[in-house]
């Protein structure tokens, strides 16, 4: 269960609830980190913070809504889990509508409640390989120079070297060396190795 | 001096579907015929040309109630009634032929009018609104008016009435026609009516009733003592009983206050040989008052319900904003709880039963105790059920409040003065204003915790603010409130520990507002509450 690096970022204004559900968590071997309200935990935040909130709606101060919106406005995709006292629909939507994982109703079912921790695990890694591998991709795509870019870009579009050749008013062997650099230094092995990449860094 | 709640909000009149349905029972039946006759017998005053043309005649005010409540199965009845009344109280003036003729008729007459009336007001609610009153009015004026002339020209065609008198009959007729319905009808009404006579009874057995019965007899003195050598010019005093009546008692006191009128009219005509037609002029300004005081009486009853019904849907309100913030009180002790018990669990199968075993069962047990309390004190306020009211002497209200926390002030260090206490009345529910004031307490008891000992004060204050009105303070040197916390003070949600102070607070604040108070914490540098509670004396109507 397990997860390296990740924890799971309680904000909930009672203490009590605050320091059971963080043992029983901790004892379920998540890193546990805990606030008191909205205001204390975006103050503290850094943005290389990964894992997941578990938020309580009713808070003194900003809520649980509030803050989940707050995150999303400053680029934080740290995936939330809300719980409320009574779960009303109008709640339960407006967590959803931003992205929650879950919503559970307090008292709080423990497998439930592992079972949504380990879902949001599990986005925030798929968030993060893909935002890992988009920032490799633009890395390599940063180091062509402008007219492999160009190659590249007409190559993706499918036209043959002749094409390009006449397109960009230099010769087929130039294009044929340019394209081999470009490749390289992509790494990418064939045509379709190259469409994919270009997908996956939204060129096009 | 306070109104009885005299009206349930909405209340359905039990009212036959169609002028028809209730089949009258014998009793109904020997009560209209004797009572119309005795009426008819009473009001036999100044009879125009030995016939039933006087200028008061409320017989067929019951017969119109009977016609409402029985439908057109009344009318032989009402016909044999007036038959009755022809030969025993008149001696048979016209001969039978044409008096039977003329009791068909007359009984026509009213049945058309019970037909009207329940024709607009199906459901039988003459006097539950204006509208209704303004309906039953026009129509029994209209409705006496059509009758008063077929009659007089019927009897005028059998030679009973000269010709020239036609105007004179038909206007001595319906003015006794007319008066005597408007006057009577509504209290006769009522009596027949279990629910009406309750209220009618409570008027009858008011304390106030005295003072009315002699304000009556005053401005009936005063119209016909005083007003007697002056051709009736102080008639008009007789408006200020019924006035009175109708806004203290909505319409039963005015319905009563009329009758009583009339009754003193009828014997001071009788006493002092009143000319006809100084009756007449009397009787015209008798039903003048009496529609007066029924309006009056009509528009208390709405004002009265509608503010019932306002203040029920804020009880609802109140209602479904405590089950959220209990929901919200009792989930939380239960969340940790259950969470706690899962740990434990995990701790178990690890074999690990050290310090961190202990503290989750610790806090376990801390937790039911706060689920225990939360209980405790919505119990306390929930035990009354509804808001019963009784008057509370205000002293001993605070004395018991101040006594309850006496024991705590001692163990505390806390000094709790009691300042003097006007002698003043409240009407209220004593359990749920002491619920307020301990729940007040308490909270300043928690406020001044933070001073060192010796050094924390608590005083409890009254005032008599004037208007019906008492202001009680309870004032603690604590931190006191700034505006920002002020703000969500009375918030179920927003408690500042976790017995939950918001949650006290807005139910106490519920229940102020269901008397009809206000309960307020001002800002400062100390801790300020004000609980503001009309006393004995305004009008106050929780039920």
């Amino acid at each position: 269960m397990q997860t390296s690096g990740l924890t799971v970022y309680i904000v909930e204004d009672d203490q009590s609830v605050r320091d059971a559900v963080g043992l029983l968590l901790g004892l379920h071997g998540h890193a546990v980190a805990m606030f008191a309200d909205a205001e204390s935990f975006l103050q503290a935040y850094r943005p290389e913070w990964s894992g997941c909130l578990l938020l309580d709606i009713r808070m003194p101060g900003m809520n649980g809504l509030e803050l989940q919106e707050r995150m999303a406005r400053i680029g934080c995709r740290m995936p939330a889990i809300v719980m409320t006292g009574h779960g009303d629909v109008d709640s339960a939507r407006q967590a959803f509508r931003a992205q929650a994982v879950d919503f559970l109703e307090k008292p709080l079912d423990q497998a439930r409640l592992l079972d949504a921790i380990a879902e949001a695990f599990q986005r925030q890694d798929t968030l993060r390989r893909t935002s890992e591998s988009r920032a490799t991709i633009d890395k390599r795509l940063a180091a062509l120079t402008p007219r492999e870019l160009e190659v590249m870009e007409l190559v993706v579009a499918g036209r043959h070297n002749r094409d390009i050749a006449t397109e960009l008013g230099i010769s087929v062997r130039t294009v044929e060396v340019h394209k081999a650099r470009m490749m390289d230094k992509l790494g990418a092995a064939n045509v379709a190795d190259l469409v994919r990449l270009s997908l996956g860094a939204g060129v096009s | 001096m306070q109104r009885q709640n005299p009206s349930i909000p909405h209340r359905t009149e039990r009212k036959p579907a169609m002028l028809s349905s209730t089949r009258p029972g014998w009793r109904d039946i020997a009560l209209l015929v004797v009572g119309y006759v005795a009426l008819d017998w009473a009001s036999f005053i100044h009879p125009l040309h030995g016939l039933n043309i006087t200028p008061w005649n409320p017989a067929p005010a019951l017969g119109l109630v009977l016609l409402l409540r029985h439908g057109t199965r009344m009318v032989p009845a009402i016909v044999v009634a007036i038959l009755i009344a022809e030969i025993w109280v008149r001696g048979l003036p016209a001969a039978l032929p044409v008096t039977l003729a003329v009791a068909a008729l007359l009984t026509g007459g009213y049945w058309l009018i019970a037909t009207v009336i329940y024709k607009y007001l199906p459901e039988g609610v003459i006097f539950a609104d204006r509208r209704g009153l303004f309906i039953w009015a026009a129509t029994v004026a209209a409705g006496t008016l059509l009758t008063s002339g077929i009659f007089v020209v019927a009897l005028a065609l059998s030679g009973y009435v000269p010709m020239d008198g036609i105007g004179g009959a038909v206007l001595q007729f319906w003015v006794g026609d007319g008066a005597g319905v408007l006057v009577s009808m509504p209290l006769l009404w009522m009596l027949f009516d279990d629910y009406r006579r309750r209220q009618l009874r409570q008027v009858v057995f008011h304390p106030g009733f005295l003072a009315y019965l002699a304000l009556i007899a005053g401005a009936l003195w005063i119209a016909f003592g005083l007003g007697a050598s002056a051709a009736f010019k102080y008639f008009y005093a007789l408006f200020i009983p019924i006035a009175w009546a109708a806004s203290r008692h909505g319409l039963p006191g005015a319905v009563i206050a009329a009758a009583l009128i009339q009754f003193g009219i009828i014997l001071a005509v009788k006493s002092q040989g009143i000319a006809a037609i100084t009756v007449l002029e009397i009787q015209i300004l008798a039903a003048v008052i009496a529609l007066f005081g029924f309006f009056v009486g009509v528009v208390v009853d709405e004002k009265q319900r509608v503010s019932n019904e306002l203040r029920q849907t804020l009880r609802l309100a109140a209602a479904g904003e405590m089950a959220g913030a209990l929901a919200h009180e009792m989930n939380q002790p239960l969340t940790a709880l259950s969470a706690y018990g899962s740990a434990c669990e995990q701790l178990l199968d690890r074999g690990d039963t050290g310090p961190t075993l202990r503290d989750a069962l610790r806090g376990m047990t801390r937790e039911s105790h706060r689920a225990a309390e939360v209980l405790r004190r919505l119990r306390d306020f929930f035990r009354t059920g509804s808001t019963r009211l009784e008057p509370i002497d205000l002293a001993e209200l605070i004395d018991a409040a101040a006594t309850s926390f006496a024991a705590r002030g001692k163990r505390d260090a806390v000094t709790l003065s009691v300042g003097p206490i006007p002698p003043l009345r409240l009407l209220g529910d004593r359990l749920q204003l002491e619920v307020v004031l301990r729940n007040l307490l308490s909270n300043a008891f928690d406020a001044v915790a933070e001073r060192p000992p010796g050094e924390r004060r608590i005083r409890l204050d009254a005032h008599d603010e004037g208007g019906a009105q008492v202001c009680i303070v309870v004032e603690d040197n604590g931190a006191g409130c700034d505006e920002a916390r002020l703000a969500g003070l009375f918030d179920g949600f927003r408690s500042t520990k976790s017995s939950g102070l918001g949650l006290g607070l807005m139910i106490s604040r519920a229940i102020t507002e269901a008397h009809g108070g206000s309960l307020w914490a001002e800002t400062g540098d100390h801790g300020i509450f004000k609980l503001s509670l009309p006393t004995e004396g305004t009008s106050l109507h929780a039920d």
